[in-house]
């Protein structure tokens, strides 16, 4: 989008590439004074509040489906961590009973340890009002749910940075959203000034140039 | 749902604006009855999936290997670890366990009730789509006489 300002060729632009809207300081010198120049800036005006607009309303729908995915996103994330810790405290139980026998035993939390150690028995939801218990086993194997019918399985620690980078992303591209919705508001009101300024200096003109057309057919 | 009294509809009783008026009023009732008969209809079918999923919770199940949902995008591997009991959303936040022909029969119940609503929406429909034909015939009527009397004039 092209905006012939005086300030030269290259028109600023955000950093997602939306174009800074110049302000017209001077009416005047903006236009040449013409009835067909002005409609035509008016016109143009328009065309450009209209552009804004619409990246507007696509902005603010991204933004929607990024609320409603970030915390989805985080929950999955949170439950790999979940599964992750309780994996390496078994690891770490098993491995620690190798080296030192019966030394740790008595030492341990009993209580910690049965809970750890008891199969994770969840309700998990087989319908929209129907759930069912079941037994999760012990793998280092999730399944994540990619979208568009694709379903891959990860190791625990590859899944936690895959979600990790995933949620970090989103969370980037929402802020982004925010920050494109501002500099959008901005130039829209921007531009909704200029086309309020270019059309009273048009309604001033032409007051003007009738008082006079007046005037003058007196004086005859 | 209020009765409305038997519409007599004669060519007589009303003009032109009043049966307009009458045409809209029922195109809106007719609106809204369809809506609510395409949520009954999309409430029976999800119960008739509870009712299947129901069925697939069965002891020959227990020992197969299932992908257990953690989260909307998270599967687990795991196995029913109690294929005789389920857990049903009664709504206003309870839910209750109930053994699979508890459950089987609760779902049968709640099927039969919404399939009684869809019969009687279904009978509310038709009639206002009889009565709203009836109008559009008298409407085309009144159009064809007053086109008529400018003519004779």
């Amino acid at each position: 989008m092209s905006v012939s300002t005086s300030s030269g060729p290259q028109v600023e632009t955000n950093p997602r590439g939306i174009p800074r809207a110049p302000f017209v300081s001077n009416v005047e010198e903006y236009l040449d004074g013409t009835d067909s120049s002005v409609e035509s800036t008016l016109n143009k005006f328009q065309e450009m509040i209209a552009k804004y607009r619409y990246m507007e309303l696509n902005v603010q729908n991204r933004r929607k489906g990024l609320d409603e995915k970030i915390p989805d996103i985080a929950k999955t994330l949170a439950m790999v961590e979940f599964l992750k810790d309780r994996r390496e405290k078994k690891l770490g139980k098993s491995v620690k009973k190798d080296d030192e026998d019966e030394l740790e035993d008595d030492l341990d939390d009993d209580e910690d340890q049965a809970a750890d150690e008891a199969p994770l028995t969840t309700t998990f939801e087989l319908n929209d009002t129907l759930y069912a218990e079941a037994v999760i086993e012990e793998s280092d194997l999730v399944y994540l749910w990619l979208g568009a019918n694709v379903m891959l399985a990860y190791p625990l620690d590859e899944a936690q940075a895959l979600l990790s980078s995933k949620l970090a992303g989103a969370q980037q591209s929402r802020s982004n959203a925010v920050e494109d919705l501002e500099w959008l508001r901005e130039q829209i009101t921007v531009m909704e000034v200029n086309l309020a300024r270019v059309y009273n200096w048009d309604v001033r003109r032409r007051r003007e140039a009738k008082a006079k057309g007046i005037e003058e057919g007196h004086e005859v | 749902m209020s009765q409305q009294p038997a519409q007599t509809i004669s060519v007589t009783d009303l003009d032109l604006p009043q049966l307009q008026d009458v045409k809209r009023q029922l195109d809106e009732e007719l609106t809204h009855l369809t809506n609510s008969f395409a949520q009954l209809k999309q409430a029976h079918s999800k119960f008739k999936t509870c009712l299947d999923c129901v069925k697939e919770v069965r002891p020959g199940n227990a020992r197969k290997t299932i992908l257990v949902p953690l989260s909307s995008s998270l599967y687990v591997n795991g196995k029913l670890s109690n294929p005789e009991k389920v857990l049903i959303d009664v709504g206003t936040g309870y839910y209750v366990s109930k053994t699979r022909d508890q459950a089987s029969v609760h779902y049968q119940q709640k099927i039969e009730f919404v399939e009684n609503n869809l019969k009687t929406v279904q009978a509310a429909v038709e009639k206002k789509q009889e009565n709203l034909n009836m109008v559009i015939q008298v409407i085309q009527m009144r159009v064809g006489q007053a086109a008529q009397a400018p003519k004779e004039r």
